[in-house]
């Protein structure tokens, strides 16, 4: 019996102490969150959204398209002047960002990974918050701009803090201060959230406000579809253009390996086996490894320079630790690439050996690269190594 | 003995508020030169209508302007501006124009320069405001030529190029700072080498008077307060505040403890200046005695971008980067915010705001630090402005990048 009472006692105690006071303030706050937004019901109907409407950037008003998932987000809007395209998968996400001078697809900084998972919210944070892992406090119960407002503190899963300040009569978000980004640096935010409106039972502010660093920008909705069909293929980081050109050389590969000897013939010299794969998405690379006298094994990158609009390769023998570099250009049936204006700082070398890379007969399963030299500054070209290759 | 000061002390204000008076009265203007007569973004009319229908106040006329972000300046029935037209992708001319007040039509354009093409199209055309006197208009071109221009005909008196005459380096957005004429001499920010930043020039012949200082040109104008009796040109250039008298001798320099502000500073109380600028630090309210300047308070509730904050009644109007807000200068406290302008600017006639969204709405604002509150609003202009309005006898002049409209405000 005495041993009830003391029970009884911790556990008055332990459910007045002010966390778990201020704990039970906070799921409550949620939960009231979670239905001034429509409530859990309706939102676990909704899987796909397409929002549309005017994204304003640097004072210019142009129309963008948000696609998301319960796992995965799209956009595309404009920056000022720039298309700016963007997609993430809940850990990863890449963005077309012309204000950086890439024109092609590029992954995302730490500190856009932040940015990109506060846009992947389906919803707001709140909802399934520690299923996501995220910790919520509650902070207090404030006047903000006029606004009686409660104040949680987000710690998300990635330990990035937020601060959200839901009104208290409405328990929809007011504002909140987190991390953003300005041209791909880490910036503190503010964000406004306005006119909530009603789409299929769910409640979206259909006016979002951000101002950081010298930034604004407003997201203004004009029409939300829910559950439209989403083509999976839009989150995927796409390929330059440009690299997608030498798609056809993507793939397994058995390989001959010939030898141009001094009496003008090719003697084969290994057949060996390699492997162009993308790299990156304005990369592909080849592994292969063959034998000329002595086992050599190289590396090849190729890119496309959309500022000198040229293909460029570099090639690394791990054999003579040697890097050569090239660039040329892709046309349907050839792709030629040298060194010729390229400088490693010998201008004046008159003994510089210029080298040239070729892929002709190029057909669906086969190509020929071949290596040649030059001591002429590419006015003639002297064969060295022919590679055949051959679809495995 | 004391007598005497006080006498000597009333001559000297006397002097100074008459020399001042007559900087200002320029050809019966109230508009004359960037940001108004006192380039403190106010003007002294009263009579403005209480409040505006829906559709907004009358419309005297509304016109295609070419691009530039240069303000109007006002001369009764004439007006003055800076516009480029682009001929192709990357060419095009930059000119000095002049209007007609009552119905926007051209009286004639002066070629100053090539086109300002902004490589991130933020917008093309000139950013600085000209000024006038009685015969001449006075403006400076992106490219940084400073030009005597007569207001009859356009005809051009003289030009000075900073760039060839003074090493002076163009600012990414191209010279940006506005002339500023006083007691014949047309005071200007040149970013020279040598100790060329600030120079002063005779109106009459474009002859230099006076140079000082040195930093490149920034996309700030000088101004010009009355501070302890004394008539001080202030200028804000390498993260120092310059005060100069009208001689060009240095009074006091000040280290500012925030960027150089592009916004222009305003006088408070006399002899205390405030200046905000974008960056950690949002603004610092210094106060001067005795040619020196002493901090009094600094913070983060004001961080203005290229548009000036207005004081009025003991309270300072301005935007804190894309919010319009109310501060108080004693305490830095925000006494009310107000988002949806974007980036936008404003002036201050007859104790209430005019304020022009970035995206040419323009809003009637009561100037009270009690709350917001919005009198009218309506569509102005349609597109990015970021050209602050111009007053002048009941009638705002507002231009952005593509058009310009009068309406009647009295």
């Amino acid at each position: 019996m005495k041993t009830s009472k003391i029970k009884i006692l911790i556990l008055i105690f332990i459910f007045s102490s002010p966390i778990l006071l201020l704990a039970q303030d906070v799921d409550k706050i949620i939960s009231k969150h979670i239905k001034a937004h429509g409530g859990e019901k309706n939102w676990s109907a909704v899987n796909s959204m397409k929002i549309t409407g005017e994204f304003t950037a640097f004072s210019v008003v142009e129309d963008f398209t948000f696609i998301k998932t319960k796992t995965n987000y799209y956009a595309e809007q404009y920056l000022g002047q720039h298309k700016v395209t963007e997609a993430f998968n809940g850990e990863t996400g890449w963005t077309i960002d012309p204000w950086q001078e890439i024109e092609y697809a590029r992954k995302i900084n730490a500190s856009e990974e932040n940015v990109f998972l506060q846009k992947n919210e389906f919803c707001t944070p709140f909802f399934y918050y520690k299923k996501k892992g995220h910790i919520v406090e509650y902070v207090g119960k404030e006047k903000v701009d006029g606004i009686e407002v409660y104040i949680l503190k987000l710690t998300r899963a990635n330990e990035n803090v937020e601060t959200w300040y839901l009104n208290a009569k409405t328990y929809l978000e007011y504002k909140c201060e987190s991390m953003w980004i300005d041209f791909a640096w880490a910036s503190p935010a503010e964000t406004y959230f306005e006119d909530f409106q009603k789409v299929d039972g769910i409640i979206i502010p259909f006016y979002v406000e951000r101002i950081f660093s010298q930034r604004n920008r407003i997201v203004k909705i004009k029409n939300v579809e829910i559950n439209p069909t989403i083509d999976q293929s839009i989150f995927e980081m796409p390929k330059t253009e440009e690299i997608l050109k030498l798609e056809s050389f993507v793939g397994e590969w058995n390989v001959a390996v010939e030898l141009w000897t001094r009496r003008g013939t090719w003697y084969p010299i290994d057949n060996t086996t390699s492997n162009f794969e993308f790299a990156g998405t304005n990369m592909i690379q080849e592994n292969i490894s063959y034998e000329r006298m002595f086992p050599i094994s190289i590396i090849s990158n190729m890119t496309y320079d959309s500022k000198t609009k040229r293909y460029r390769t570099s090639i690394f023998n791990d054999f003579n630790s040697s890097i050569s570099i090239l660039e040329g250009d892709f046309s349907e049936d050839s792709f030629i690439l040298d060194d010729i204006k390229i400088s490693f700082g010998d201008e004046n070398d008159d003994e510089r050996v210029f080298t040239q890379l070729s892929f002709t007969n190029i057909e669906k399963d086969a190509f020929i690269m071949e290596f040649k030299t030059s001591t002429d500054n590419g006015t003639t070209w002297q064969p060295r190594d022919r590679f055949s290759y051959t679809r495995k | 003995m004391k007598k005497n000061i006080i006498i000597i002390c009333l001559i000297a204000i006397f002097m100074v508020s008459q020399i001042l008076v007559a900087y200002s009265q320029q050809d019966d203007a109230t508009w004359y030169q960037f940001r108004g007569n006192e380039r403190n973004g106010t003007s002294p009319e009263t009579g403005l209508l209480k409040k505006w229908s829906k559709s907004g106040p009358d419309l005297l006329w509304k016109k295609d302007l070419g691009s530039g972000f240069s303000e109007i300046i006002i001369s009764d029935n004439v007006f003055y501006t800076m516009i480029s037209d682009k001929s192709e992708e990357k060419t095009g001319s930059e000119y000095m124009a002049a209007f007609d007040a009552k119905s926007g039509t051209e009286f004639w354009r002066t070629k100053v320069d090539s086109i300002f093409i902004d490589v991130d199209d933020w917008g093309n055309g000139p950013r600085s405001t000209p000024t006038y006197d009685k015969e001449n208009i006075y403006c400076l071109s992106s490219f940084g030529k400073l030009y005597s221009i007569s207001r009859k005909n356009g005809k051009i008196n003289w030009t000075v190029d900073f760039v060839a005459e003074f090493n002076s380096v163009v600012p990414r957005w191209g010279f940006s700072t506005s002339p500023m004429l006083i007691n014949n001499t047309l005071i200007m920010e040149v970013g020279g080498a040598d100790s060329k930043a600030f120079m002063a020039f005779d109106p009459k012949n474009g002859k230099v008077i006076w140079e000082k200082a040195n930093g490149n040109s920034t996309y700030s104008s000088p101004v010009l307060f009355t501070i302890e009796n004394e008539a001080q040109i202030l200028f804000a250039n390498s993260g120092f505040l310059h005060s100069f008298n009208t001689k060009g001798d240095t009074l006091w320099t000040y280290k500012l403890p925030l960027r150089t502000p592009t916004a222009a500073p305003v006088l408070i109380d006399n002899n205390k200046i405030f200046l905000s600028a974008l960056g950690a630090v949002g603004f610092v309210i210094i106060e001067i005695k005795d040619n020196k300047a002493t901090e009094v308070l600094q913070g983060s509730t004001m961080k203005n971008d290229y548009s000036s904050s207005c004081y009025f009644d003991g309270y300072i109007y301005g935007f804190n980067t894309a919010t319009l807000q109310c501060i108080s200068p004693e305490t830095g406290e925000k006494l009310w915010t107000k988002r949806g302008f974007g980036k936008g600017c404003l002036i201050l006639i007859d104790g209430k705001l005019l304020v022009l969204s970035d995206q040419g709405k323009l809003v009637l604002v009561e100037a009270t630090p009690d709350a917001y509150n919005e009198i009218s609003i309506f569509q102005a202009v349609e597109g990015k402005s970021w050209t602050a309005p111009s007053f002048n006898k009941g009638r705002i002049f507002i231009r952005n990048l593509t058009e310009m409209a009068c309406y009647k405000l009295n």
